[in-house]
């Protein structure tokens, strides 16, 4: 039996690994594919084998970091998977199942297969993918430059920690499984077993927290280098035997030769032998919750190709009120900026959380602001407001540069809709701006937020002597002013990506995996780029030249005012280009045309 | 109402419609029919403005679909044959969104007897995904019919209903007619084309086949024998074979 389901998995493979080489035949795969090879090639590949040491000292000294790296990789690694256990047991699905496709449950469940068969089957799908996650991680990611040990030391390493961890989650379902249908005690179970897991996590960090914090102060001597420090924090009793479970799994990957290797492998395969029994010998009715973790996927899929938003996480939308009551008459266009906000799943910008920002906004102003001053007044107090700024500023540009692809409540939200919406008597144009508020409102709130922290905290004691609060409150209202044509601008730039290439669009943003369609989001995210660069530098050019000449005449305000109209004009004059000719290509759009 | 000349439909090098005349004056209904691919829907598709043709005019209540696209689109309503919703809008809400984009006046008393005749009355605050497929449909249909369009174009309009919903479209697609709408419906189930529309086009491979009233196309293909079903006619008019 299991001959026959290796068979189904491994010419399924087959065929995909066919069907994957034959579509590069189309330009969009192949093109993906180059652009994904060469950036593997040049940042992973090349990178990782230049990274060797060059000399003893340097050797020393990347294997000391790397045993802290390792440590701290290790910590936060076992942190995410008590996480992610504790998740299970917190929020356990309604039916908890092992994970089969339609089709399998289809064709196998209704089959003359044994349970055990079925779980075997099970776990025997997830091993092809465990076993070509733990190659790929090991060809790109080398660590032998700092920690030793072959490639191959590390493949197999990750093998026993993914495999282990698979085991661990497909034991826990089962045994929730069991513990709901058997137990009237369900919710006590649970609640003990998070319990244990949020004991066991405090007790090692408990265990850890006296010698880290002997070695941080540097107390009873000099400081040891670090790989001493963690060598000593093993040896340590409680620590040990805490963390003996989670250090038999890592010990394999961590083995810096084949004699430690054949040491630490056989430990871990005996503890994986040992959640292999629990998985095989839980009974437990697992197929009602297979077939609904199975339709579950199915409709995430399914709705990712109809060119629906993802969904988060279980909960199903509910009901609610708009963001604004919606007049019966007026422009159009606000009535897409109502519906979009309003399909927000977040009620992260509800009106109640847009009265908190503006809360916290005002207070942000009127408390900040002093207090940063109190604080640049003592010696090197004013790192606060440079760390405020410096945040500020990255998370502006995150925003500009990264918000137009997080942010879709736009025409790409719509694309199972664009029929419909083409029939509305609109103007292309004003069809793709009432779209695209929602997002640039989203965005432009953000902006302020950045610009508003930033405005106060720059130089708060007044040392600057031209920024005067009047020319600090006129470059923050200038800055303001400009937010929102340039997240309109922005926003154009995915939007007509969506319209002229509608199924390269369509590839990039379903779940399907594959190195061709991780290189059309790469080039996504370049063209991206170099829009918003096209868009922002002849803006930013004229505006500094014309407040670079105007400022000895006017002084520092008024020609920041007169900088801001160059920009809300260049910028505006942009957004109409761009909104007139994304609305003409959505007239012509037909997304079935890509599906021929 | 709805004047068509020589329209074409081509993908690439694939002619989906060639040169196709007619004209549908108000209160006819027009059935579309023809095999798979015989080019319905990309008729259908271009008639409603959702996708450009190739060459041709088309005119809709008076207004070309080309230079007038707006004001061609305010007098026309489109029903897909999958009901696509906005899925955090209910069902109030779509109608409440579709009249402000129609600019239709006081639509809270035009919503309540569409969403009563429809029986959507007791949905009027879910979401879509609370409603079932045939519930689903005849939210599209209330949005459609909303702003009073004079031209509709149904694609499959009985996909999904149950079977008093279905009398009650053929019921609903007849009144309308009579109230002075043109209509074009494409379906494959040739007893609804019998029982509500006035003429038939055949197409075949993008080309008409045959047009006219149901009396004339069974004229045109029964060979003088008496009582032929509109079946036996869309067989011999199609050769019998798909496209």
């Amino acid at each position: 039996m299991i001959g026959t389901l290796l068979y189904l998995r491994l010419t399924s493979l087959r065929n995909l690994v066919i069907q994957r080489i034959r579509r590069l035949r189309q330009p969009k795969y192949l093109i993906g594919t180059a652009v994904a090879v060469g950036y593997f090639y040049f940042f992973l590949v090349r990178r990782s084998g230049a990274m060797g040491p060059s000399s003893a000292m340097a050797a020393n000294a990347a294997a000391g970091a790397g045993s802290v790296a390792a440590a701290f990789v290790c910590s936060g690694a076992c942190l995410v998977a008590l996480i992610r256990i504790a998740y299970a047991w917190i929020a356990p699905a309604e039916k908890p199942g092992l994970r089969f496709s339609e089709a399998e449950i289809a064709f196998l469940f209704p089959a003359p297969i044994t349970r055990k068969a079925l779980i075997h089957f099970r776990l025997l799908s997830s091993q092809l993918a465990i076993l070509f996650t733990s190659a790929l991680i090991a060809v790109f990611f080398n660590r032998s430059s700092y920690l030793g040990g072959s490639r191959v030391i590390q493949a197999v390493g990750w093998w026993v920690i993914l495999s282990t961890f698979d085991l661990h989650l497909n034991g826990t379902n089962l045994t929730l499984s069991r513990l709901r249908e058997r137990s009237s005690h369900f919710r006590l179970w649970r609640l003990a077993a998070v319990a244990a897991i949020v004991l066991y996590a405090g007790a090692v960090i408990e265990s850890a927290m006296g010698r880290v914090n002997l070695y941080l102060s540097g107390a009873g001597g000099a400081r040891v280098e670090p790989a001493v420090f963690l060598r000593q924090l093993m040896a340590s009793p409680a620590f040990h035997w805490l963390t003996l479970p989670l250090r038999i799994v890592l010990a394999p990957y961590f083995a810096t030769g084949f004699r430690e290797f054949a040491v630490a492998i056989v430990p871990a395969l005996l503890f994986m032998a040992l959640h292999y029994l629990w998985v095989c010998n839980t009974e437990a009715h697992f197929e009602e919750g297979s077939i609904a973790l199975a339709e579950k996927r199915a409709a995430v899929r399914a709705a990712a190709l109809r060119g629906e938003a993802p969904k988060i996480g279980n909960a199903r939308p509910a009901a609610r009120s708009g963001p604004f009551p919606l007049a019966e008459r007026g422009p159009p266009e606000v009535a897409f900026l109502w519906k979009n906000l309003l399909s927000m799943r977040s009620s992260l910008f509800s009106r109640r959380a847009l009265v908190v920002v503006l809360v916290l906004t005002v207070w942000a102003a009127s408390f900040l602001g002093p207090l940063l001053s109190r604080h640049s007044r003592s010696p090197g107090g004013d790192a606060y407001g440079v760390i405020i700024v410096t945040a500020s500023c990255f998370i502006a540009a995150y925003t500009v540069l990264l918000g137009p692809q997080v942010a879709r409540q736009d025409l790409r939200g719509d694309l199972a809709n664009a029929d419909i919406l083409k029939t509305y008597p609109l103007e292309g144009w004003r069809l793709a701006l009432g779209e695209m508020l929602a997002p640039t409102a989203i965005l432009t709130l953000v902006l302020w937020l950045t610009i508003a922290a930033a405005v106060t905290a720059t130089d708060p004691a007044g040392q600057i002597e031209w920024l005067t609060p009047g020319v600090r409150l006129t470059i923050g209202l200038c800055l303001a002013c400009a937010a929102p044509l340039l997240c309109l601008t922005q926003l154009i730039v995915p939007n007509t990506i969506m319209v002229l290439f509608p199924g390269w669009y369509q590839t990039a943003r379903t779940r399907t995996g594959g190195i061709e369609v991780f290189g059309q989001r790469l080039i996504f995210g370049i063209l991206q780029l170099f829009f918003a660069l096209l868009a922002a530098v002849p803006a930013g050019g004229w505006a500094a030249l014309f407040i670079f000449a105007s400022h000895p005449l006017l002084g520092a305000g008024p020609s920041v005012v007169l900088g801001t109209l160059v920009v809300l004009f260049i910028l505006g004059a942009e957004a109409a280009v761009g909104l007139w000719w994304l609305g003409e290509r959505f007239e012509r759009f037909d997304l079935s045309t890509e599906s021929r | 109402m709805i004047e068509v000349e020589a329209l074409a439909k081509q993908y690439g090098t694939f002619t989906a419609v060639r040169s196709l005349t007619f004209s549908v004056r108000p209160g006819e209904v027009l059935g579309l029919v023809g095999p798979n691919g015989a080019g319905k829907t990309s008729t259908l598709r271009c008639l409603a403005g959702i996708i450009p043709m190739s060459s041709g005019r088309v005119r809709i209540a008076g207004h070309d679909l080309s230079s007038e696209p707006v004001a061609a689109k305010r007098s026309l309503a489109f029903f897909p044959d999958e009901p696509r919703l906005f899925e955090y809008l209910t069902v109030r809400q779509h109608l409440a969104f579709v009249a402000r984009i129609y600019g239709v006046a006081g639509h809270e008393a035009l919503a309540a007897p569409l969403l009563e005749e429809l029986e959507l009355s007791e949905k009027a605050d879910v979401l879509p995904a609370e409603l079932s497929r045939g519930m689903k449909q005849k939210l599209v249909i209330a949005c459609g019919l909303l702003h009073s369009p004079s031209v509709m174009f149904f694609d499959e309009p009985l996909t999904g209903l149950d079977p008093l919903g279905i009398r009650r479209m053929k019921d609903s697609i007849v009144r309308r007619a009579r109230n002075g709408a043109a209509i074009v419906l494409s379906s494959h189930l040739l007893h609804l084309l019998e029982e509500v529309c006035t003429n038939v086009l055949i197409l075949k491979k993008g080309e008409k086949v045959a047009d006219g009233t149901l009396a004339e196309v069974s004229a045109q293909f029964s060979n003088g024998e008496p009582d032929v079903s509109l079946e036996e006619i869309f067989i011999r008019a199609t050769g019998g074979s798909e496209s």
